[in-house]
């Protein structure tokens, strides 16, 4: 099977209000798909009729070819999910909030305690393990969480803000403990409003008053707003514009200490850099660097959803 | 089993949450002791029933006096001798006091007339306590009539019934361990669901393989498992300490005791699926006690209510547990004997068993 998710026409209305707007979206088996948005475009909304706890106004869902709501029962089965808030038992330990949803979940036994052994060592949690979930810091409390998560070694993992009001730092490690999982084959849907983040992983959708602004990698998305990778390349000398011009796509060219900075658009950098640095090298102009512009998803997310903004 | 699973949770959380605690063990000893303290050793008033076939005035100036008499309390109304007499043998009131037809007409026609108390002689403090103060009525009575007409007078004439020697504190024990099992359980259990949901540990419950029996009948059993606590420290602290005596089977009193819990149980999950908060479902829970106490026909016989107050009587739960335990304490019934009243608590309880799953819905929205 090669998609995950499949959603079409998903629509959410409370009243008047539409939460989630005709939304398509497909997430492939094995890929990290990041859902992007500001508060209140939606993501939670989709995320809980995907799961079922909702139900949807329109629209199909089919999770691993289960539709939803209607086999939401084998939806339970193969997904793991983190809510946007806590919500395990504070006056639970962690071992016994891990005990009780393992228990849900058929686990007995043998089997039960050495699968929690594994995640109290895989999430560095074994030194609390006694401990209230209610008395953790919240770094711990999200481990924990995604402990729960993953007690039946789900196929696919849905995380719901998993990094709200966490510390850098804390975040960073988070993500590790994803792209691990992400490598033993677990398909995973993250939402998110830290666009730093984003960055890990494969590809993203951004959602904007309950619509799908844009879908793809980083990378395309990236593209998509510039017509191509951002590539920044320093001449010897002062060169006019007109010459490169012509052939180049320059977006800005600048002087800086006898030197000329261009920015450039190429297509697609990686296969397009050098036959460019060749042409350049032909023309008898002398290049000190070249290399591709960093751009932030921060950036290509203010971009489009300014063009959003401005199309509505 | 998933139903453990949920059960054991239930436990361990009980086990952590002081309030819980201290609402199962010290509510029930508060509320028996209280009143065990209030009722026990011969204090409070003697409760009587008046039946009056007087169309006049006079008798209403005799049952007046009779209210004003500190020892006693007129406690129910009867419309006939025989109705009475009744309530004097089943042990509700300790005497009748029965005003004739046209007792206002022969006084004021200056003849005598009678008025008859049934008595309860099975114990004689009341009995006497009872004696004293009719004549204390009569005589006052008698002084400011004389006034007015001459020649006529009222005679007391007694007659004897064999009560099942009720004391006030047995009087009102099963009362009062219907008081404990409907308003413990009840309300204890009724932030169950909605606090899950408040917390929102309720959205990751369900996205577990968990059914909605599952929740519901794992939460009432581990309550259940911690109220019985309720309903063996009532009843031990009314045999042992207040010497109450079941002259029924104990076995019975326990069986009726705990169709009615169960019943309080399924009500108070019931409040906890409809409630939004917990704030909500307390709040229910106390309002739905107070008719429970009114209707219960403890503190005035379901037959001397309205027939529209009968009706709502009739639906009260506690009603039939109050007159079921009571049947079993005072007159020594077995269930056998009180078949109607267990049948109407086991329908009770199925209802709230089989309505709060029914009504639970697995989402969030």
């Amino acid at each position: 099977m090669e998609y995950a998710i499949e959603i079409s026409g998903l629509t959410k209305k409370f009243g008047d209000f539409v939460a989630v707007d005709n939304l398509d979206l497909r997430v492939r088996v094995g890929e990290i798909f990041g859902f992007l948005g500001p508060n209140g475009a939606g993501k939670t909304t989709t995320i809980r009729m995907m799961c079922g706890l909702m139900r949807q106004s329109k629209g199909t869902i089919r999770i691993y070819g289960y539709s939803i709501p209607e086999e939401r029962s084998e939806l339970i089965k193969i997904t793991g999910y983190m809510a946007q808030r806590f919500s395990l038992y504070e006056d639970l330990s962690v071992y016994e909030n891990m005990e009780f949803f393992g228990k849900l979940y058929g686990l007995n036994g043998e089997n039960l305690h050495s699968r929690i052994r594994e995640l109290l060592e895989f999430l560095d949690l074994k030194d609390v393990k006694d401990r209230l979930a209610g008395r953790l810091s919240g770094g711990m409390k999200q481990r924990l969480a995604l402990g729960v998560a993953l007690i039946h070694r789900p196929k696919l993992l849905v995380l719901d803000e998993p990094t709200a009001g966490v510390d850098p730092p804390i975040r960073r490690a988070f993500w590790e403990y994803l792209r691990g999982l992400n490598k033993e084959g677990t398909t995973i849907l993250v939402t998110t409003h830290y666009m730093d983040e984003a960055e890990n992983c494969d590809r993203i959708g951004l959602m904007n008053r309950g619509r799908l602004v844009a879908e793809g990698t980083p990378k395309e998305l990236k593209r998509r707003v510039f017509g191509g990778d951002l590539v920044q390349v320093v001449l010897e000398g002062h060169i006019q514009g007109g010459v490169i011009k012509d052939f180049l796509n320059v977006k800005d060219l600048k002087y800086v200490d006898g030197e000329t900075v261009l920015r450039i658009i190429l297509k697609d950098a990686s296969k397009e850099l050098p036959s460019m640095l060749r042409r350049l090298d032909s023309m008898g102009l002398k290049v000190q660097s070249a290399e591709p512009i960093n751009v932030t998803l921060e950036e290509v997310f203010i971009e489009l959803v300014t063009k959003f903004e401005a199309a509505v | 089993m998933r139903i453990t699973a949920v059960v054991v949770k239930e436990l361990i959380q009980l086990k952590r949450d002081p309030r819980s605690l201290v609402m199962i063990a010290m509510i029930p000893l508060i509320v028996m002791l209280l009143f065990g303290v209030g009722y026990g050793g011969g204090m409070g008033k003697i409760s009587i029933a008046v039946v009056n076939l007087d169309k006049g005035s006079l008798s209403w100036t005799v049952i007046d006096s009779i209210m004003k008499t500190p020892s006693v309390y007129v406690k129910a109304y009867a419309n006939s001798i025989e109705e009475g007499r009744e309530l004097v043998k089943d042990g509700t009131v300790s005497a009748t006091v029965v005003i004739p037809e046209g007792f206002t007409q022969e006084l004021m026609r200056g003849t005598s007339t009678q008025v008859l108390v049934i008595v309860d002689e099975s114990i004689t403090t009341i009995s006497s306590t009872i004696r004293n103060a009719m004549l204390a009525v009569t005589y006052k009575f008698q002084q400011e009539l004389v006034r007015s007409v001459q020649g006529s007078s009222v005679e007391l004439i007694y007659s004897s019934v064999y009560g099942p020697k009720v004391t006030n504190l047995e009087a009102f024990t099963p009362l009062v361990i219907g008081i404990v099992l409907q308003l413990v359980p009840t309300s204890l259990i009724s932030i169950a669901i909605c606090k899950e949901k408040e917390r929102g540990t309720f959205e990751q419950l369900i996205m577990s393989p968990i059914s909605r029996y599952d929740i519901i009948f794992g939460k009432l059993l581990a309550f259940f498992i911690a109220t019985i606590a309720d309903m063996l420290i009532t009843l031990m602290v009314a045999v042992w300490i207040f010497d109450v005596s079941v002259r029924g089977p104990l076995i019975d009193a326990m069986v009726v005791s705990t169709l009615f819990l169960l019943g309080s149980l399924g009500l108070g999950m019931l409040i906890s699926v409809l409630s939004k908060n917990q704030l909500q479902a307390n709040q229910a829970a106390i309002f739905i006690f107070i008719p429970a106490l009114l209707f219960s026909g403890a503190f005035m016989p379901i037959d001397m209510l309205s027939p529209s107050a009968r009706i709502l009587a009739n639906l009260t739960p506690m009603y039939y547990f109050v007159s079921a335990f009571r049947e079993i304490m005072i007159k020594g019934f077995g269930l056998w004997q009180i078949t109607w009243q267990v049948f109407a608590l086991s329908v009770y309880m199925a209802l709230m068993m089989v309505t709060a799953p029914l009504v639970l819905r697995l989402r969030v929205d």
